[in-house]
């Protein structure tokens, strides 16, 4: 029954043809492009220039590469960070909201928190500049009018400083989607859930250790793994605040890839630092599904 | 139904209709260029659609936000249009970055004709994405009249023949017309220097003497970014410590270049002394260079790689600006600007300030700014420089923009550069600059000797120096890195005949014989 007489398969017809162009999209725009990639990153390959193939060199040299070392502490340091505030801030924000007890505040918070999202990331970023920025910028003169202006510094251009000076961008971390998705994950839990912890005895803070948390595992999950993917990805910020500099303080391997595909024109050894780089987050994120408990495997221990 | 509570939000979207509502037709003409020709006019009609980058002068921008919007190459590009019927000229913005020239170049979707630091694209000559321009530069050129310069070769229209001609990029050939001339200088307050009893400064323990007065009157003594400190700095101090030995160290009289920049060290001679122990840390002038900008940095802002540096001099914070004559237009044209300002050149350090410099008067480091290239653009329409009608209206549309009354309008619109056309005067607040350039040539250009790795590393490593990330002895071994990396990419690359040099380092031995300070192994 059912696929010998392939009446299943023309009955779904209609919906491989929907999915097709999809499928076609991706396969052009995501799937052929890594598979050039990783192709080219065994070339000595210029744009516009002759191929060489040369094997595993671009991976060899990629370590050796005085940028290397710096650059992965860097991204260690950043991705941690970033994990952290972009997974506790939004979580006790979407707590907050959750608890207010008019439905009207409740709204007009997820609202407020919402709104900031429109604002192209790249304001966000020349805005934070303007904050930073050593010999004007907004703190900076802050400091001065309160007496500190010894504590006043290039914040972006001073070693000591400039990773942190990065990393703070988007304080408070407030991101308006991560919260969201938070909300989402506290309004399903069941009422129930909290009416019998109360009845335990249960409130305040340790409901929200002991009950709400575990219960938001799963949103909390899926935020670490876009976090990590974003941040193991994302070069955009350092590129437009600091382009990785002074020196290489603040450079990461996404951003030198994108230096040596595009200004220096080495492509197959950009490829081979692309190439690195998905295999970090493939690896980032199977230890992730695979070693983080969800909501589902928390109540699946507890019964 | 429409409630009072639905006003503002009507009122907010009203607004953001009337900031949106797109200009007239001959406003945007002049705003956006010539733009592409309207479907359907006598423009659009034509054969030949060329695009052109012209840089500074793109119809419609104000340069440093002051004055009316640029039309003057729009004036020089419609007299063409009405020579040649068969061909419209449209003007664009570019975003002056490799990495957009680089895609748009392999796509063969870049402008026609372009202005780019002919330097940075050396590496790509040999990919076929640019014209060389030799043919037309040595025929007449036709819009010349009889007699006058241009006449008998397109090249004598240029009035900085030596920066001009040392253009010529490493396989010999010239890629690019050097359109105007731009030059270093310090810009100072005069208000400033004469409240604290400052003058000009003749030598270089003058011109630190006058800044530590100026920090204790609590300015910013010198405003710079840390690109120009890379750039102009190390090439000014490089000259004033190497000079003095140049004649033992010069290996190669190169016939193009040589002639025009004489005793400029090129990539191959860099690189045949850096195998001798020149630029490492045995070398002691190039430590000394080193330290001489690190003591200079203390009188420098505190944020050195904004993009706002005129602020700082405009609203009085800092007391002096090291840029260029593009700054004369906004120091000069904007009616805000409540103090008396002057311009001098970098004094000479003196060799009781440095035992390795000349006491020399400092060479200029400025030159080219305008660099027009043709791109494979131009060669659409045949793929052959020969018989490419495209190409040929590019050509002469370079040819007609050097015509001294175009060359008069389109430079000497913005108060920026100075023309190269001879026959054209530059603008008189410009004329300090015209002196500056009268003076010798650098020894070499760090940024344009090797490739853009190399620049990459050099600007962060020296900026990470200069902001005390780094001592100097780890600086200077990153710099030897970056030095061994660009050396064997050039030797490989350039296939640099190392024995010529090694007999010329041989005969140049005597001249070496007696100077002090040179690196273990190197008389």
């Amino acid at each position: 029954m059912g696929r010998s007489d392939g009446r299943p398969i023309s009955r779904n017809l209609g919906c491989y043809g929907l999915l097709a162009p999809t499928f076609l999209l991706l396969a052009v725009f995501s799937v052929v492009p890594f598979i050039w990639a990783f192709t080219t990153s065994f070339y000595r390959y210029e744009i516009g220039g002759e191929a060489t193939w040369v094997g595993l060199t671009n991976y060899v040299e990629y370590p050796q590469d005085p940028t290397c070392g710096i650059s992965f502490l860097n991204l260690l340091f950043l991705t941690s960070f970033s994990v952290v505030v972009h997974v506790v801030f939004p979580l006790i924000v979407a707590r907050l909201i959750f608890a207010l007890s008019s439905e009207r505040a409740r709204y007009a918070y997820r609202i407020i928190f919402l709104v900031p999202i429109v604002v192209p990331g790249v304001a966000v970023l020349m805005i934070w500049r303007g904050l930073v920025y050593g010999d004007n910028g907004v703190i900076n003169e802050v400091l001065c009018l309160a007496g500190l202006a010894a504590m006043a510094r290039g914040w972006l251009s001073d070693p000591n400083t400039v990773l942190w000076a990065v990393a703070c961008v988007g304080f408070p971390f407030a991101s308006g989607i991560n919260i969201l998705i938070y909300y989402a994950g506290l309004t399903a839990i069941p009422e129930s859930v909290h009416e019998a912890a109360e009845l335990d005895g249960a409130s305040g803070l340790g409901k929200f250790l002991r009950i709400d948390l575990p219960l938001v595992l799963s949103q909390v999950k899926l935020l670490v793994i876009l976090t990590v993917i974003g941040a193991v990805q994302g070069f955009q910020g350092m590129f437009i605040l600091t382009r990785g500099q002074p020196g290489f303080e603040s450079m990461v391997p996404g951003l030198w890839m994108y230096f040596n595909a595009f200004s220096f024109q080495r492509m197959g050894y950009a490829c081979a630092i692309g190439v690195i780089l998905f295999l970090i987050i493939l690896v980032l994120t199977v230890l992730n599904l695979k070693y983080f408990r969800s909501a589902e495997d928390v109540t699946a221990a507890a019964t | 139904m429409l409630k009072a509570r639905h006003i503002p939000l009507v009122v907010i979207l009203a607004a953001g209709v009337w900031a949106l509502w797109p200009p007239s037709d001959d406003e945007m003409a002049v705003r956006l260029g010539s733009g592409p020709a309207k479907a359907g006019s006598d423009k659009a009609a034509r054969k030949y659609q060329l695009r052109m980058a012209p840089g500074l002068y793109l119809p419609g921008t104000m340069p440093q936000s002051v004055g009316k919007p640029l039309r003057g190459l729009l004036e020089v590009a419609e007299k063409f249009e009405r020579l040649y019927d068969d061909t419209h000229i449209e003007f664009v913005g570019y975003p002056n970055v490799r990495e957009w020239l680089v895609t748009q170049l392999s796509a063969g979707t870049a402008p026609d004709i372009l202005n780019v630091n002919v330097e940075n694209v050396w590496q790509d000559v040999q990919k076929g994405w640019y014209v060389a321009l030799d043919e037309y530069l040595e025929q007449p050129s036709p819009f010349a009249k009889p007699g006058e310069p241009g006449s008998k070769q397109w090249w004598d229209v240029f009035k900085y023949q030596a920066i001009t001609r040392g253009k010529a990029a490493p396989d010999g050939k010239m890629y690019c017309i050097s359109y105007d001339m731009i030059e270093t200088g310090i810009f100072y307050n005069k208000d400033v220097f004469d409240r604290l009893g400052l003058r000009q400064p003749k030598d270089w323990v003058e011109f630190m003497d006058g800044q530590a007065r100026l920090r204790a009157a609590g300015y910013i003594p010198l405003i710079v970014h840390v690109h120009n400190a890379t750039d102009w700095g190390v090439d000014l101090v490089f000259d004033q410590l190497y000079y003095p030995i140049l004649g033992g160290i010069d290996l190669r009289k190169d016939p193009t270049r040589e002639a025009y920049l004489a005793g400029y060290l090129d990539w191959d001679e860099i690189c045949y002394l850096y195998g001798k122990g020149f630029f490492t840390q045995r070398d002691p002038r190039w430590r000394e260079l080193w330290r001489i900008l690190k003591d200079w940095r203390r009188h420098w802002g505190r944020d050195l790689s904004t993009d706002d540096m005129i602020r700082l001099f405009i609203t009085e914070k800092g007391a002096m600006y090291w840029s260029a004559s593009w700054v004369v237009q906004k120091l000069a044209r904007d009616p805000d600007i409540p103090f008396r300002w002057g311009i001098f050149y970098l004094p000479p350090i003196p060799p009781s300030f440095s035992p390795y410099s000349g006491g020399h008067e400092m060479c200029v480091i400025g030159g080219a700014a305008m660099q027009y290239v043709v791109t494979n653009s131009a060669l659409k329409d045949t793929g052959d420089p020969a018989t490419s009608e495209r190409l040929k209206r590019a050509i002469a549309f370079l040819q007609f923009l050097t015509v001294p009354e175009n060359a008069d309008l389109v430079t000497n619109e913005v108060l920026s550069m100075l023309p190269n056309v001879r026959g054209v005067q530059p603008l008189p607040e410009l004329r300090p600059f015209d002196e500056f350039l009268q003076r010798r040539y650098t020894t070499t250009k760090w940024w344009f000797t090797f490739d853009m790795r190399f620049n990459e590393i050099f600007l962060r490593m020296c900026d990470l120096y200069l902001n005390d990330g780094i001592a100097e002895d780890e600086y200077l071994a990153w710099t030897e890195r970056n030095l061994d990396f660009a050396v064997e990419t050039t030797l490989r690359r350039k296939k640099v005949d190392l024995e010529a040099l090694d007999r010329a380092w041989r005969e140049l031995a005597p001249l070496r014989a007696g100077v002090k300070g040179l690196p273990d192994g190197a008389k």
